[in-house]
């Protein structure tokens, strides 16, 4: 159970001129949910269908469930590609039983469960409706149910929630959140920061067809402090400025003060108890997943144009 | 195997029941049917009217050979006495009792001139018909004093040829239906073959685009997914054809006596010696497997290296013209007899389909050169299946610019 889902060592791919990715690595623990975080064109597509053997690196290894992503290693992982790929002419139902049996399911669990599920995503009066007829988001979901319907132990998603309503991007996160309670390994790729730091417990941000970081989120927003800390207290700010923090930003009821290690901060702390502040919150701020992000691109590269994409949302 | 059966199922069920199927495999027999039909009808139509042609014979002694010839060639004409008079035929027409009449009178026993009255001339066809009918009999009169009315009869037929053949022997009937059969069954094959290569292509190009293959592609090898799709286009392409020749059938089963019926002078013994043979058509159904099987593989490869529409119009055009430089060859010999170098050019497997197949049901060559061609386009499926596999499993996942020559080496190589 420890062995790592997915592991991409020294993974590089080049089209033509252009590195996709470059030199790559990446370790998915089993049982948890990573986002693979990056602005458009950096990659992450590219490292995706790397992993499910579509595209074969050009150097480095890609290993899935435990080897070289086969043909039975592959069936047993959830691929929902970035472009929706769905027979469009075909009938929801048929659609799903099809994709359900192609894996070895029998007929008549197929339809059991992708009744079960389209239920679930509130689509089963359009069981047998053409898919054509289904509106985008529609055919979105009929496209992720086809994804899990088999019970895969690992799900890639290459961009699940772009075009989705509000409503049912939550339907869909807490899908894959419950899937991961079950157990599953999720992978999934988006360039919108708030919904990683919302689901993801890892993250791996990319930029430049490179990988800027990765880890633990809560590890990494320890590790990445802010360098501020807010504090509310009773009374004047003077104390503050007799400390030596010249320039506390009001935010609020609240002071924020650039505070870069630990020593500043026990400083500034000890200064409040000897002046008699009556304190009302000190918190040292964690930075968003923004502005990690942007710090590390940009300290990668000073393109100022990555940077304005790496903000996007 | 299983997996084959899903994606064939799929494939064949997906097209049947489209639209474009039911109509174009529903419309092309009706309108068969329709067409005889219609003609049946129309002769009936036009029988009913002939009949309303009348005749009056001032000479006494042509009238009734006239009526019997035109009714050789069934048209009716009612031979009325002289007693009759022309004011009564004249009030017989303006009343529409009848259509017109034909007078026959001494300048038509010397030079076949006659006159026909009547509120409309009697068309192009009957003028034509009546004119050489009275032109005969009248030479007959003439020349009865010289022979035999039979021989007579033969003369102004014209000339005669009768064919001896010197080679092996065979039935004259048998060769002319081998070689028919050959012809017709060429044409088959060679439409069905760009038809349902066509579709193959298509159906391959479509998943790679929209980009289904991507997730299938996770659950079954490519080679699995492409013999399914050949397999399920194939089958709608043999339930097409064989919906075809089961209304064939229905149309000479019930078609042609309606035809006879409405047309007497029709000979049905003649039709039915022109009917292929069992055994043709079970070489044809053999040659139409092989066949396809090799295209469709090659179709397929090729729609698996292109990412539009455009690109595989151009980069089929080598299959294409894999299939139409026999079709251009057997042109020429349509007899089943070319030059000999033909028939060894008609066992390359890809052009046995269109060449060898007529030869085959022609007897014009050897039966062991036949077996060979069947041999050999066996082998050739095996290879093509091979090479066109290994294209269609890099081809399929592969976006972007269509491969050059030395790629696809390469991709057939490494795959």
């Amino acid at each position: 159970m420890t062995d790592p889902v997915v592991r991409l060592s020294g993974v590089t791919k080049s089209f033509g001129a252009h590195t996709a990715v470059s030199d790559f690595d990446l370790t998915i623990p089993r049982g948890t949910i990573l986002g693979l975080l990056g602005p458009n064109g950096s990659g992450k597509t590219t490292t995706i269908r790397m992993m499910m053997a579509i595209l074969l690196p050009d150097r480095g290894t890609v290993e899935l469930l435990g080897g070289f992503p086969d043909f039975s290693r592959r069936a047993r992982v959830g691929y929902l590609p970035e472009e929706r790929g769905v027979y469009v002419k075909m009938k929801v139902l048929e659609q799903l039983v099809f994709l359900g049996e192609i894996r070895g399911m029998t007929r008549q669990v197929v339809k059991k469960r992708a009744m079960e599920w389209l239920e679930r995503l509130g689509l089963e009066e359009w069981a047998t409706r053409k898919i054509h007829e289904l509106s985008k988001g529609m055919q979105q979901k009929v496209q992720f149910i086809g994804t899990v319907l088999h019970d895969p132990d690992l799900l890639i998603l290459d961009e699940p929630f772009s075009g989705l309503d509000p409503i049912n991007q939550d339907v869909l996160e807490s899908i894959v959140r419950e899937e991961r309670e079950r157990g599953k390994t999720i992978l999934f790729s988006t360039h919108l920061m708030e919904q990683a730091e919302r689901m993801c417990e890892r993250v791996c941000l990319i930029s430049k067809s490179r990988k800027v970081l990765d880890g633990n989120l809560k590890e990494l927003k320890r590790r990445e402090r802010s360098g501020m800390v807010a504090i509310e207290f009773e009374g004047d700010d003077r104390w503050l400025l007799r400390l030596g923090f010249m320039d506390p930003e009001r935010v609020g009821d609240a002071y924020h003060l650039a505070v870069s290690d630990t020593a500043t901060q026990n400083r500034l702390l000890a200064g409040a108890v000897a002046e008699g502040v009556s304190l009302r919150r000190f918190e040292v701020l964690e930075p968003s997943l923004h502005e990690i992000f942007v710090r590390h691109a940009g300290e990668q590269s000073t393109e100022p144009s990555l940077r304005a994409a790496g903000g996007a949302r | 195997m299983r997996q084959v059966w899903v994606v064939l199922r799929r494939e064949y069920l997906e097209r049947v029941k489209t639209k474009g199927f039911i109509i174009g495999t529903i419309a092309m027999p009706v309108l068969m049917i329709g067409f005889i039909g219609l003609s049946v009808f129309m002769g009936a139509q036009a029988n009913r009217s002939e009949r309303e042609i009348s005749l009056i014979d001032f000479t006494g002694r042509i009238g009734d050979v006239v009526a019997s010839g035109m009714a050789d060639l069934g048209y009716d004409i009612e031979v009325v006495g002289t007693d009759v008079g022309l004011e009564e035929l004249d009030r017989r027409v303006t009343d529409e009792e009848i259509e017109g009449y034909v007078i026959l009178d001494d300048l038509t026993l010397t030079e076949a001139a006659f006159e026909y009255r009547g509120l409309d001339s009697p068309g192009p066809v009957r003028e034509a018909l009546l004119e050489g009918v009275v032109g005969e009999t009248v030479l007959e009169l003439h020349l009865s004093s010289i022979g035999s009315e039979s021989g007579l009869r033969q003369l102004l037929n014209g000339g005669r040829m009768t064919f001896e053949p010197l080679g092996e022997e065979q039935a004259e009937m048998e060769r002319i239906t081998g070689i028919a059969t050959g012809i017709v069954g060429a044409m088959i094959l060679y439409v069905t073959m760009i038809l349902y290569g066509a579709y193959v292509l298509r159906a391959v190009l479509d998943e790679k685009r929209n980009r289904v293959v991507e997730v299938v592609l996770s659950a079954i090898t490519p080679w699995r997914l492409m013999l399914g799709k050949i397999l399920g286009v194939g089958l709608m392409g043999l339930t097409q054809v064989g919906i075809w020749a089961a209304c064939a059938a229905l149309i000479g089963l019930l078609g042609v006596p309606m035809v006879a019926a409405a047309l007497p002078a029709a000979d049905l013994s003649e039709i039915a010696q022109f009917l292929p043979g069992i055994g043709s058509l079970v070489l044809l159904l053999v040659f139409f497997v092989l066949g396809y099987f090799l295209y469709s593989s090659l179709f397929a490869a090729v729609g698996a290296m292109c990412n539009t529409e455009e690109e595989a119009q151009q980069a089929q055009f080598p299959v294409i013209t894999l299939l139409i430089v026999p079709f251009m060859m057997q042109m020429f010999t349509i007899g089943g007899r070319g030059f000999g170098w033909m028939d060894w050019a008609a066992v390359f497997p890809f052009f046995a389909p269109v060449m060898m197949y007529p030869r085959a049901v022609a007897g014009s060559v050897p039966w062991w050169m036949v077996a060979l061609s069947l041999v050999l386009m066996a082998a050739a499926v095996v290879g093509t299946a091979w090479v066109a596999g290994r294209i269609y499993r890099v081809g399929i996942l592969m976006q972007g610019k269509r491969p050059t020559l030395r790629e696809l080496v390469r991709w057939v190589r490494v795959a």
